[in-house]
């Protein structure tokens, strides 16, 4: 456990030093939506007042999911591909797969930051705007916040430990983009009853649980996944890719 | 007690679709002495550095058993880990840190507390001779220096067995001889080394005892001087000729030719061929070899006499040159 939380350290303190970067690259992205989505087009009437509500817990869990995939994999594939810091890491006096845990937290808090910075950065960005119904219950939302953390966290240690370097460009075109689409960031599940049984497709997507857990606790006016559905796909993806991905890291840095 | 005991380790990389399994490791057993220096010499893809990942339980073995102190590495790599530090051939130094941080955090890694990871940390700058260095990134350093903040990192959790894997190759000759000097303040001070290396002369300056390896097996094992000794004469003379005259025999026969052997070539002038004898110098004996040289009608190009060195035992015990 010494081991651990010293690594774990050693990564705060190393991302905290570079944090305005840090927070640059994942706050920028969700500003401009939210300036474009929840501000401009509204305006100009092409889009319904009503999305600005929806898309703020989508953009936060899309935020989350971009924060803990790079705060994870970036390191990763450098590691992996040439320095062999994780080399230290290994030598000391902790399992592989207290190695994998510490990055998988790690890439949560990181997550976690950038969730919770971009979240009021929204509300101020929308605040001179009307027809916004946002509601944070903090209680619930910071629980949620931890496992949506964790979750994109450890689907990144599942990619870095899958996916070949040179391949990380293509990774953000074909697996994040579409996440991001049919994530439920931009419509709540619950709406997706249109679809039929369609609707119980998109549940292979991790990304529907984030969003569907930061609606929950954002917009709780929102119509939404019924709870222990959502908690349920939290748990089990959580699970699932710290599982994948620890095995892989192993497999990748013990020959 | 062994610091350090290798029984039988094998270890075959499983093969692709397309790539043949590799057997890197093919049966190696030595143990080593608490405070020996010891080395395992042999070529680039010789098994040393697979061997050396096996104890540090970055690799994990095919077949065989490694205890440190006592204790097994395949069963409780954790405490295993707590007792051996490496240095290792690529310098995986944490770019993120100050050098000084390296030192401590390495140290909280260890759950050393704070005030002996601060002490020892100041005292190994110091040794190393990169206090002046503490506040800058590992990467600004010089290639010296960074291996020496790799040993200081090492020896921050004060362990018993520390392993070395190449540890001069691409220094400048002055920084491989400052390397050389620290690491025998380290074996003066009772620290338990194991150094892989392809450099001969490296090997028979620090070890105590060396393991000569190749194609994953211990060729030989034995002090510098008695692995010297065990070779045939007391000098080697060798010849470098032009054009491929049957030399051999004729040579052999001479008063004085323990033995002679012909060196596969890798050098630059690989045409030449090289013959390499093992002799007891006494009156005449170069007179009677270049009359031979002469009569055979070869071409000499080169010749030289010398003491063996451990290039000599290689080279008997394998019939090519090291392969740098």
């Amino acid at each position: 456990m010494t081991a651990f939380l010293a690594l774990l350290r050693r990564d705060l303190v190393v991302a905290s030093r570079n944090a305005g970067a840090l927070l640059m690259a994942t706050l920028t992205q969700p500003i401009l939506v939210v300036l474009v989505f929840g501000n401009i087009l509204p305006r100009l009437h092409l889009v319904a007042d009503e999305f600005r509500t929806v898309m703020v817990p989508g953009l936060m869990s899309i935020t989350m999911l971009m924060a803990g995939v790079q705060g994870v994999l970036m390191p990763l594939a450098a590691d992996l591909s040439g320095s062999r810091e994780v080399d230290e890491r290994l030598l000391a006096p902790i399992t592989v797969r207290g190695v994998a845990l510490e990055k998988v937290v790690a890439g949560a808090v990181h997550a976690a930051v950038a969730g919770l910075t971009a979240l009021p950065a929204m509300i101020l960005l929308m605040h001179r705007v009307s027809g916004i119904d946002v509601h944070p219950r903090w209680a619930v939302l910071l629980p949620l916040v931890a496992a949506t953390g964790l979750l994109s966290a450890a689907f990144g240690l599942t990619l870095g430990t899958h996916i070949q370097p040179r391949y990380s460009g293509l990774l953000f075109a074909v697996v994040i983009g579409p996440m991001m689409l049919f994530g439920c960031a931009y419509y709540p599940w619950a709406a997706l009853d249109v679809l039929g049984p369609l609707q119980y497709l998109f549940l292979l997507n991790p990304l529907v649980f984030m969003s569907e857990a930061i609606r929950y606790a954002v917009t709780p006016d929102v119509a939404h996944m019924p709870l222990p559905l959502l908690l349920g796909g939290l748990a089990v993806f959580v699970a699932l890719f710290t599982e994948l991905g620890s095995r892989s890291f192993a497999g990748r840095t013990i020959s | 007690m062994e610091a350090l005991a290798v029984e039988g380790l094998v270890k075959t990389y499983p093969g692709g679709r397309r790539t043949p399994a590799v057997e890197a490791v093919r049966g190696i057993s030595f143990s080593v002495a608490p405070g020996e220096f010891f080395g395992l010499l042999g070529p680039n893809g010789a098994g040393k550095s697979t061997t050396l990942g096996c104890i540090t339980t970055l690799v994990r073995p095919t077949a065989g058993r490694i205890r440190v102190d006592g204790i097994d590495v395949a069963r409780d790599p954790r405490g295993a880990k707590r007792r051996i530090a490496v240095v290792p051939q690529n310098r995986n130094l944490d770019r993120d840190l100050t050098v000084r941080e390296v030192l401590t955090y390495h140290g909280r890694y260890f759950g050393l507390p704070s005030r002996e990871r601060e002490e020892r940390a100041d005292r190994l700058l110091h040794e190393m001779q990169l206090a002046e260095k503490a506040r800058d990134r590992p990467l600004t350093l010089s290639g010296g220096m960074q291996q020496r903040l790799m040993i200081a990192r090492a020896l921050m959790h004060d362990p018993s067995v520390l392993l070395l894997d190449e540890p001069t190759t691409g220094l400048d000759p002055q920084a491989r001889r400052m390397l050389w000097e620290t690491l025998r303040a380290l074996h003066g001070g009772g620290l338990t080394l194991i150094l892989t290396t392809h450099n001969m002369e490296e090997a028979d300056r620090l070890c105590q005892r060396v393991a000569i390896v190749d194609h994953g097996r211990i060729l030989t094992l034995d002090s510098p001087a008695g692995l010297k000794r065990g070779l045939p004469g007391g000098r080697i003379l060798d010849l470098w000729l032009g054009g491929s005259a049957p030399l051999a025999a004729r040579l052999g026969a001479l008063a004085g030719v323990m033995r002679v052997e012909k060196v596969e070539r890798h050098g630059d002038d690989g045409d030449l061929e090289r013959l390499r004898l093992f002799v007891e110098p006494g009156d005449g004996l170069l007179d009677r070899v270049l009359h031979s040289v002469r009569e055979a009608g070869a071409d000499l190009h080169h010749v030289s006499l010398a003491s063996p060195s451990l290039e000599d035992v290689y080279i008997h015990l394998t019939g090519k040159e090291l392969r740098e």
